[in-house]
């Protein structure tokens, strides 16, 4: 096969045994890849309303036909039923692992089972081997990667260049705690961060993926690759979102951007402009914290971060902080010190939590206290918005599962139903927003309430096009057409997320034919235009399927009542609302569904599902 | 004549010239098949990219350290030579023929240079043949 390597591992962590499976042709050019062929097996492997933690449920490691193959695509997806929301679970990382997994052969690794003790993998070409993790329990991310790399070297003979090209896979002491919130961390570089996978891969006592390889990712059009691959770069290098924003500030470029939008979650979610975003926002990164950037394998646009914060006695080096990151633990909790928030980020990238919920929580425990509806004894100090300290001292509780931190390790969703006031929960499906105020991003409403994976900025960023205008720019305040908008968006990233590419190489290859060449031009399956949405339509109502069978139904597609009935204090989006129910009649509609949300029987046999 | 510069101090170990640099000359892509490798240094966050030059068949004697970034590099991994007994690299996987830059395109235009979106590879013109010294790091 070309683009893909053909061959899948299945790992049984019960008994400690691997078997090798080849890859179905058909299946693959229906789902593509990823997110869709994982989702695909899982769907048919698992019963969807089986316990996220328990050996019953299954961990899949799945990578694209684009993934290392040269065009700004490096993602792999770790894809299994999320602890965090009990619904279908994607988490999508870049970094050098995905590719790393391609050369050593493998599109996907599935996990089953759990292992009696901690166990890491070991994967070399045809060399796969589960190995003692005792000694790597209890570390952080860096101590874990360190002590793996000696074992390679000292325990077995590698030398120093081999050990470095080693890519790891792993979770650090929140996965371990089985936090909901737990993240799949790839070399101390990028995180699969989203839905509590981290937990999962804890629950089954398997510490790290540890991988390395020497096989080639066969292209079936080379020269027509390339080709493409020159028009892409050139594409990628005119925006100025990927030719400027990104390469200069990272993501963080977007702080200022959306705070003017008037969309930027402020007071956890109660505004959506922040008095203070000057203070965290690219221009001040980059001139008080950013040390370089880093690149994932084989993407020109290079948005990673690397940034120091230097106090006394100690420097915090390492990645970061993303939008995401500055919009829930800077803005949403009110917190104008960058340096805290890089702090609570390391914090987080070092024992492996995700940050967006990390923020969304604490923005939401911050809102109780004020309230008064959390006591302070519970949390052992005043809390209020706006504290930089705190935000730290509770991210460092969480990480070390101490305390109050034993609480909010079990995200938001179960902080405020505890405390008795869920209204305060900003997020769907128990899965915590990311940092775009729906109020004055409409699409935005319906493409979160509707996300398979709960809050999502990835499932259907119609931001892009109410905002920045791309492919085209829409009024963000209208709910008009933002149903069929959320739609587009939704099965096209399901698409690219399948293929293995990196969905900010999207303002270069949305509706331009690009990516079908990148996909034909590597698998040389043939897919048009028409083919390849399909592909994207079948894996999103697969995921909706096992959503539905999981036990989640029509009343999760739902926004906090904040964003339903509050209309925003002030900014451009001042006196609106999200008109939910209007856009979800005319979603189901669209996607050819009930009007609770099922999909229809026409639909699911159009879609041969 | 052409050559490739490199500027270390520019590259995000984004590894594009690996892809790339495989792909023109393999028509596949990895990493392994590629005259032009980056090095990583993890904890530091360092990338140096190395280009493969001849191949030798004798270890030299002068080892030495260089400091790049107040990070004590091994003189052998920044060798401008493509495989020696004492660094297995740049080296066809399987068929273990030793890999040597060829300056491709025509006139010279190397892939791996196109594909360099930070601008750490870059085409210059030097009077004489780079040597290991003119490399700025």
């Amino acid at each position: 096969m070309n683009g893909w390597m053909g061959k899948i591992i299945r790992i049984n962590l019960s008994e400690g045994r691997h078997f090798l499976e080849s890859l179905d042709p058909l299946m693959a050019r229906n789902f593509i890849g990823g997110r869709g062929l994982a989702s695909k097996i899982l769907f048919d492997e698992i019963d969807p309303a089986v316990d996220p933690i328990s050996p019953e449920n299954k961990l899949i490691f799945a990578t694209g036909p684009l993934t290392g193959a040269g065009a700004a695509a490096s993602r792999f997806m770790v894809v299994t039923k999320g602890y965090l929301t009990g619904a279908i679970a994607c988490s999508n990382s870049g970094g050098n692992f995905g590719p790393e997994l391609k050369f050593a052969g493998y599109d996907l690794i599935i996990f089953e089972g759990k292992a009696k003790e901690p166990v890491y993998l070991l994967i070399e070409d045809d060399h796969i081997e589960i190995r003692p993790a005792s000694f790597l329990w209890g570390k952080v991310i860096p101590e874990t990667v360190g002590l793996i790399k000696q074992e390679l070297k000292e325990s077995l003979g590698k030398t120093d260049w081999e050990a470095r090209e080693f890519r790891v896979a792993c979770i650090g002491p929140a996965g371990e705690n089985l936090s909901r919130i737990a993240a799949v961390v790839t070399d101390d570089e990028r995180h699969a961060a989203r839905s509590g996978v981290g937990a999962v891969m804890g629950s089954k006592n398997l510490k790290a993926v540890v991988v390395k390889g020497s096989q080639s990712i066969n292209i079936d059009k080379h020269d027509q690759l390339k080709n493409t691959l020159f028009l892409l770069w050139e594409k990628l290098k005119e925006a100025k979102s990927t030719g400027y924003n990104l390469p200069t500030y990272g993501t963080s470029a977007g702080v200022s951007f959306y705070n003017e939008c008037g969309i930027m979650p402020t007071h956890n979610f109660k505004y959506g402009v922040f008095d203070h975003a000057a203070k965290i926002n690219g221009e001040e990164m980059k001139k008080k914290i950013v040390k370089g950037s880093f690149g994932c394998f084989s993407c020109p646009i290079r948005c990673g971060k690397i940034t120091e914060v230097k106090e006394e006695g100690k420097v915090w080096k390492g990645m970061g902080p993303e939008y995401e990151t500055l919009a829930l633990m800077g803005a949403s909790c009110e917190v104008d010190d960058l340096a805290a928030i890089a702090k609570a980020n390391y914090l987080c990238d070092e024992f492996g939590v995700d940050t967006i919920s990390a923020g969304g929580t604490i923005a939401c425990a911050m809102e109780l206290s004020e309230r008064d509806y959390l006591p302070e004894e519970d949390i052992g100090f005043k809390l209020t918005f706006g504290d930089g300290e705190a935000l730290v001292k509770l991210v460092e509780m969480i990480c070390k599962n101490e305390g109050f931190g034993k609480v909010l390790a079990e995200g938001g969703y179960r902080l405020a139903e505890k405390y008795g006031h869920p209204e305060f929960f900003m997020g769907v499906k128990k899965q915590e927003f990311p940092g775009y105020d729906p109020r004055g991003v409409k699409g935005m409403g319906v493409a979160y309430a509707t996300s398979n994976r709960g809050a999502c900025h990835l499932r259907g960023l119609t931001s892009l096009s109410e905002l920045v205008g791309i492919p085209e720019k829409v009024d963000p305040l209208t709910c008009e057409g933002k149903a069929l908008l959320a739609i587009n968006f939704q099965n096209f990233a399901s698409v690219i997320d399948s293929s293995g590419m990196c969905i900010f190489a999207f303002r270069g290859i949305w509706q331009d034919g690009t990516m079908e060449a990148l996909l034909n031009a590597v698998t040389g399956v043939g897919f048009d235009s028409a083919e390849m949405l399909k592909a994207g339509e079948r894996i999103w109502n697969l995921e909706r399927l096992f959503n539905l069978k999981a036990g989640l139904t029509k009343k999760t597609d739902t926004l906090p009542k904040r964003l339903l009935e509050e209309p925003s204090p002030r900014g451009p989006a001042k006196g609106h609302v999200v008109e939910l129910d209007k856009m979800l009649i005319e979603y189901y509609e669209l996607r050819g569904w009930d009007q609770d949300g099922v999909p229809t029987e026409e639909k699911i046999s159009e879609l041969g599902l | 004549m052409p050559r490739v510069k490199i500027d270390s101090n520019k590259c995000t170990g984004c590894r594009s010239c690996e892809a790339i640099c495989s792909l023109e000359h393999f028509q596949v892509v990895n990493p392994l098949k590629s005259r032009i490798r980056i090095y990583h240094e993890p904890g530091q966050r360092l990338y140096i990219p190395i280009i493969s030059g001849p191949f030798t068949g004798a270890q030299c004697t002068n080892k030495t350290v260089k400091v790049i970034g107040g990070v004590e590099i091994d003189g052998c991994v920044l060798c401008p030579v493509a495989s020696c007994p004492s660094r297995h690299l740049f080296v066809e996987p399987g068929s273990e023929i030793p890999l040597k830059c060829d300056m491709c395109g025509e006139p010279p235009d190397p892939m791996c240079v196109k594909s360099c979106a930070s601008g750490a590879l870059t085409l210059v013109e030097v009077e004489k043949y780079a040597t290991d010294f003119e490399r700025s790091y």
